[in-house]
């Protein structure tokens, strides 16, 4: 009775009241995917929130599920890739950059260049590629961005592909451009003292 | 009346001052009544231990912790402000995965069309949007698109940064 009553209590503190949102169909499909999820020891919680936003965006079940399910596939793909040592916001942003176009193997490569934690840098990946930088273009420039940059200098170099794209440059083309001189600034950033400035653009 | 209860007081004292004469014999004895009786195992069995400390850690692991909660008091967190030019709604919610998807829990004020609200997030990569008047969703002009929005509507992100950001 006891062993039964933890049973209760276990699948109680499981089943997040949260996804009484859904109707009863859906709930059960999201919990199951929650479910398997956790089971393999993968974060919970972006997966609840993708379905939460289903259900207050208005979209149907299988549309919602398909969703879930598709990010869980992604959450693991970006474990195995980042290792299990990866962060939950780690995993998250890696599932982003895999769904903006970046392979495991980028992932991988990211994770030998740069000290975690590796939110921004994948994040920012991601965010290039929704803004029209062509996935290559986005990868390398964050490759060669990776080693040094800061998360500021990351965010910097987004905002200034972005303005550029706006104003009406190349998506690849404004990257290339700005990651030289992005690479630069950071260069002189990490410069030992006494080395002098390196020439800035116009 | 006082002088009877004096005596009676007097004679119980004196009886208790009386040296107790015990059978040197009596521990043995007594020992060897206590090993004649059955014995009862008064443990708790050990599953049953387990079960009960292990239905406590998982109530004291729902009551504390809010496993479905996604902040953490323990993880810093940044204060981020939220804007949108909007002179026209009535109403407008910032809606995302900090907030559950919940416009209720974080409606915007607006100064004269432009609606403002600031939300505290631990590091991690959010996706949001702007709920104008209840029925119009809206990705912040200022943020980068959610390209991977999968539910017909435009979404928005922002990324806080761990250490070292």
């Amino acid at each position: 009775m006891i062993i039964a009553a933890l049973l209760m209590t276990l699948q109680v503190a499981v089943q997040d009241p949260r996804l009484e949102r859904l109707d009863p169909d859906t709930r059960a499909a999201v919990r199951a995917i929650v479910d398997s999820a956790r089971g393999a020891g993968l974060p919970s919680e972006p997966l609840v929130q993708r379905a939460l936003e289903g259900a207050t965006k208005g979209a149907t079940g299988p549309r919602i599920v398909a969703a879930v399910r598709r990010l869980s596939f992604d959450l693991g793909t970006a474990r195995g890739a980042l290792g299990t040592n990866a962060s939950t916001p780690e995993l998250e942003a890696g599932a982003a950059a895999l769904r903006a176009g970046a392979t495991p193997e980028l992932l991988t490569h990211l994770r030998d260049l740069r000290k975690p934690p590796l939110t921004m840098a994948l994040s920012v990946l991601a965010d290039l590629v929704a803004s029209g930088v062509p996935p290559d273009s986005a990868a390398a420039a964050i490759l060669v961005l990776a080693p040094k940059a800061r998360d500021a200098d990351l965010v910097e170099f987004r905002r200034a592909v972005e303005r550029d794209i706006a104003l009406g440059a190349p998506p690849g083309a404004a990257t290339s451009v700005r990651v030289n001189a992005g690479a630069e600034n950071v260069n002189a950033v990490h410069a030992p003292p006494g080395n002098p400035p390196p020439p800035r653009r116009p | 009346m006082f002088d009877r209860q004096e005596d009676v007081v007097e004679r119980v004292i004196e009886q208790l001052r009386r040296p107790v004469a015990i059978d040197p014999k009596l521990d043995a004895r007594v020992m060897r009544e206590i090993a004649r009786v059955p014995s009862i195992d008064r443990r708790v069995p050990s599953w049953a231990l387990w079960s009960s400390l292990a239905t406590a850690a998982v109530l004291a692991f729902v009551v504390v912790a809010h496993p479905w909660s996604r902040s953490s008091a323990t993880t810093r967190s940044d204060l981020l402000q939220f804007v949108l030019v909007a002179p026209q709604a009535a109403s407008v919610s910032l809606v995302g995965d900090f907030n559950d998807w919940d416009p209720a829990r974080s409606p915007m004020q607006t100064a004269q069309g432009v609606w403002a609200t600031a939300v505290r997030l631990a590091p991690g990569r959010y996706r949001y949007a702007f709920l104008v008047n209840g029925v119009e969703w809206r990705a912040d002009p200022g943020a980068p698109s959610a390209k991977d929005d999968e539910f017909g509507t435009p979404s928005s992100v922002v990324t806080v940064g761990g250490k070292g950001s």
